[in-house]
């Protein structure tokens, strides 16, 4: 594996800058989701949402998670009586930590990712998985019924949804031929439809696209397919017993969840940092310039990764602006209906999508 | 350089102790939640040994199929059947059997596996996913697809063996048309009405999956 | 023949069309007003506090038996006044001690205000009077006297409808002294005084009643009121009140010298 920027000769030092990076990246991320999750919701339902905690004069509810977060860490942390509570405890950090690992593997920039494993999407959907045993180990530890009854849900979720999110991806590796997230964006910069068009994956693999995005949705428990949470009927899942901080990493987890797996579908479908399909933004400007008559500009390296950096994020952030959209717009799935909609139309569409993405492979 | 303990190495060393405390742990654990959970820390430091010896896929693998997959079906299993919060009341009267039982199978293991590698050095290299892709699609695809072949054999016998006849239970068929109070609520008990002595209108409901089970 | 259960649809482009809503909603102004920055433009009905005009007020004690949880309190004395003529009976009246509405309790179901009979108590659109204290939510009548400034005008009358009672009995007074001084006019050389005593007042208050001033606010008025740290909704209500007035006299004058 070529060493990417952030790989300097020293292995403390790239350790240390990527371990920054990473943290920054996680502790800013998944603010930024939440916030556009108060308030795109808020719009989409006729509200203004958060208007008053700000940072410095910049008004708007900005600082509103930041404020939250602060009183988070004021409340009391109650364990109940009955509950296990080591497992209790533990359980807000198992659900958390997946999401933190996958970060670092994200490839965000050309150049500018923690790891590129020659496994990445394998590795990402693998740790990816893993959380549910946060919810599972807060559901069981509780001793309450509704958080079983949320646990039991969610389980029953991940079981099926698990499938369709990795045959959507199992599709573009296979378009791809590496699963190595970096070598996948590449690919994607290189890949014509019929020699003719450069385009990204998203177009080709429409429905694993759609797969993907749809049991991602599921995989985070989000609307439509929050069952595990439901309120109406199971208070909030494996989430009712917690307050405090505890209930804060569980919220933190879902919004960094949101994040990862926007994340990974932008780098298998959407063309990671390029901000047109096989064009990157240094190759745009230098375009855009020559058209007006002035010589091309060399980027730096650095330049040129935060540029690409901030394309991936545009791109991570527009689909958790479609997950909100979701969540505004689509009411709760029932559990059979959860159910039959994974095993009998995602499932085998994901197959099929698989041995048509094959055949043209070979075909092509 | 042998006598040397490198990074590695302790790494090796600390997954190793790991995952031997708390496979013991599985074992010894009064509370079979808190064994499914051991077991999860088993699994992993099993991944982290692949991890060490250079298999990055089969690692992944390992989390991915076993921690990810079969540890939440265990832990929904027994969410589903008993899951008690605190130690199991009943003891088990084999467990000094099965302690005799696992430590010959385990001293076994090792003579054999010190007989047969004992003395090898293996040349520790990291193996890709694309090799790994080779030696199995390429050099061992005839066992390969045998193995798929048997594997998804034994799923339709699981679920010939799961599925009810016709008659034994509840037809199951695409249920969400059916009209409200159906067979489906009074026949989810067991013993309930079979499906010929149910009233007309739950059979017309059921009619249309009947004959295509006959043919299946 | 047995009906074949239906085959799951397929997704409905019902799905899309709520996707379509949601943005279009997102993308429309909301309608939610900022209230500690933004007061909200109440209408003059809202039951936000109860104002006692204290002059109106005989203690007849209504308000507080008809009240449904007993939250007004009323304390008052009877003094003696003296007759108005010589060798007539003296009069006792009831004078108001404590007046006091305890907000922690009232209900605001208004029916003190409806049972009044003497017009002592009304609605005030005001609301912003929450304490820290419970106590401090029992108003004494120095208080109800100063949401008494908030009371807006009574809304204008429906076209048509009949005039209120005071009024039909002012009327009514009016023509009856009109009638008289008519009849003592017939005979008498000296109609002028009596005319001004009976007749003039109720018939000029008869011809006031006739003009019909669409209530508009006097921004002047509004402007100074609120430069002198009235709120807004009493320096409307007050600039309206003064709108009316101004425009009544100058259509008095202006028929006074059509008349002339």
């Amino acid at each position: 594996m070529e060493p990417g920027l952030l790989d300097f000769p020293s292995l403390g030092l790239s350790i240390a800058v990527k371990l920054l990076i990473m943290v920054g990246f996680f502790l800013t991320a998944p603010l930024v989701a939440g916030y556009m999750e108060h308030k795109v919701l808020a719009h989409q339902q006729d509200r203004l949402g958060p208007m008053e905690a700000g940072i410095g004069p910049i008004k708007h509810g900005v600082g509103q998670l930041v404020a939250d977060g602060a009183k988070f860490i004021q409340k009391e942390d109650i364990v109940p009586t009955a509950a296990d509570k080591w497992v209790f405890s533990l359980a807000p950090g198992v659900a958390l930590v997946p999401a933190l690992v996958v970060m670092l593997v994200l490839p965000l920039g050309p150049g500018l990712f923690g790891e590129n494993l020659g496994a990445g999407v394998f590795f990402a959907l693998a740790v990816s998985s893993v959380s549910v045993l946060g919810v599972l180990m807060a559901a069981w530890s509780s001793a309450n019924k509704y958080s079983l009854m949320g646990g039991i849900r969610a389980a029953a979720q991940l079981i099926a949804y698990e499938l369709p999110l990795v045959l959507g991806a199992a599709a573009v590796v296979l378009q791809a031929g590496t699963l190595s997230l970096v070598s996948i964006v590449e690919a994607q910069a290189d890949f014509r439809i019929f020699g003719l068009l450069p385009m990204w994956f998203v177009l080709p693999h429409a429905i694993g696209f759609l797969l993907f995005f749809v049991a991602s949705l599921a995989e985070l428990n989000r609307p439509p397919f929050d069952m595990p949470i439901a309120d109406s009927e199971i208070i909030f899942g494996h989430m009712t017993e917690y307050t405090g901080i505890k209930y804060a990493f569980f919220m933190l987890a879902e919004y960094a969840g949101m994040v990862v797996l926007s994340a990974i579908a932008t780098v298998l479908f959407l063309g990671g940092w390029y901000v047109l399909p096989g064009v990157t933004v240094p190759e745009l400007i230098n375009w855009v310039v020559a058209f007006f008559g002035a010589g091309p500009f060399e980027f730096h390296p650095v330049v040129a990764g935060l540029l690409g950096v901030g394309v991936t994020m545009g791109k991570i952030f527009t689909l958790v602006f479609v997950m909100v959209w979701f969540r505004a717009t689509f009411p709760r799935l029932r559990e059979d209906q959860l159910q039959r909609m994974s095993w009998l139309i995602l499932i085998p569409l994901g197959l099929l999508n698989i041995v048509v993405i094959a055949i043209a492979k070979v075909l092509a | 350089m042998n006598d040397v303990l490198t990074a590695a190495d302790i790494f090796m060393l600390l997954v190793a102790v790991t995952g031997g405390a708390a496979a013991i742990s599985v074992v010894i654990s009064r509370n079979v939640v808190h064994a499914a959970l051991f077991l999860v820390v088993t699994l992993l430091s099993v991944a982290g040994t692949f991890l060490m010896l250079g298999a990055e896929f089969l690692a992944w693998t390992q989390v991915l199929v076993y921690v990810g997959a079969v540890i939440v079906l265990i832990l929904f299993g027994l969410m589903l059947t008993r899951a008690p919060i605190g130690p199991m009341a009943q003891h088990n009267e084999n467990g000094h059997l099965a302690f005799g039982v696992s430590t010959l199978l385990f001293l076994f293991l090792c003579l054999v596996i010190f007989r047969a590698f004992g003395d090898v050095r293996l040349d520790l290299q990291y193996t890709g996913a694309a090799a790994l892709g080779e030696v199995i699609y390429v050099e061992w695809a005839f066992p390969f697809m045998a193995l798929g072949f048997m594997l998804t054999v034994a799923l339709i016998g699981a679920i010939i063996l799961a599925r009810r006849e016709e008659g034994e239970g509840p037809v199951t068929d695409l249920a969400d048309e059916i009209p409200a109070r159906d067979s489906r609520d009074v026949t989810a008990s067991p013993g309930a009405i079979s499906a010929g002595a149910r009233a007309p209108g739950a059979r017309a409901a059921g009619g249309g999956s009947a004959p295509r089970e006959v043919q299946q | 023949m047995p009906t074949l259960p239906k085959l799951p649809r397929p997704p409905q482009i019902g799905l899309l069309k709520g996707l379509g809503v949601t943005l279009k909603t997102m993308m429309s102004p909301s309608t939610t007003q900022q209230y500690p920055h933004v007061k909200p433009d109440l209408p003059p009905r809202t039951r936000g506090v109860i104002a006692l005009m204290e002059e109106n007020c005989t203690v007849c004690m209504l308000c507080g038996r008809e009240c449904p949880d007993w939250c007004i309190y009323i304390d008052s004395h009877k003094e003696v006044v003296p007759p108005k003529e010589e060798g007539a009976r003296a009069r006792t009246r009831n004078v108001l001690d404590r007046f006091a509405i305890d907000f922690a309790l009232c209900m605001y179901c208004g029916i003190c205000v409806e049972v009044c009979p003497f017009d002592a108590l009304f609605w005030s659109p005001e609301f912003e009077y929450s304490t820290y204290s419970i106590r401090e939510l029992t108003h004494e009548k120095e208080q109800l006297r100063v949401w008494m400034d908030t009371v807006p005008p009574p809304p204008e009358l429906d076209v048509g409808a009949d005039l209120p009672k005071e009024i039909e009995d002012g009327l009514k007074a009016a023509r009856q002294a009109a009638e008289k001084a008519a009849a003592a006019a017939a005979p008498s050389e000296a109609p002028a005084a009596a005319g001004k005593a009976g007749g003039d007042a109720p018939a000029a208050q008869a011809a006031e009643e006739d003009i019909h001033v669409e209530a508009q606010v006097d921004q002047e008025v509004f402007d100074q009121l609120v430069a002198e740290g009235k709120s807004e909704r009493v320096a409307r209500a007050k600039a309206k009140a003064a709108y009316v007035r101004k425009e009544k006299a100058r259509i008095r004058a202006e028929r006074a010298g059509g008349e002339g």
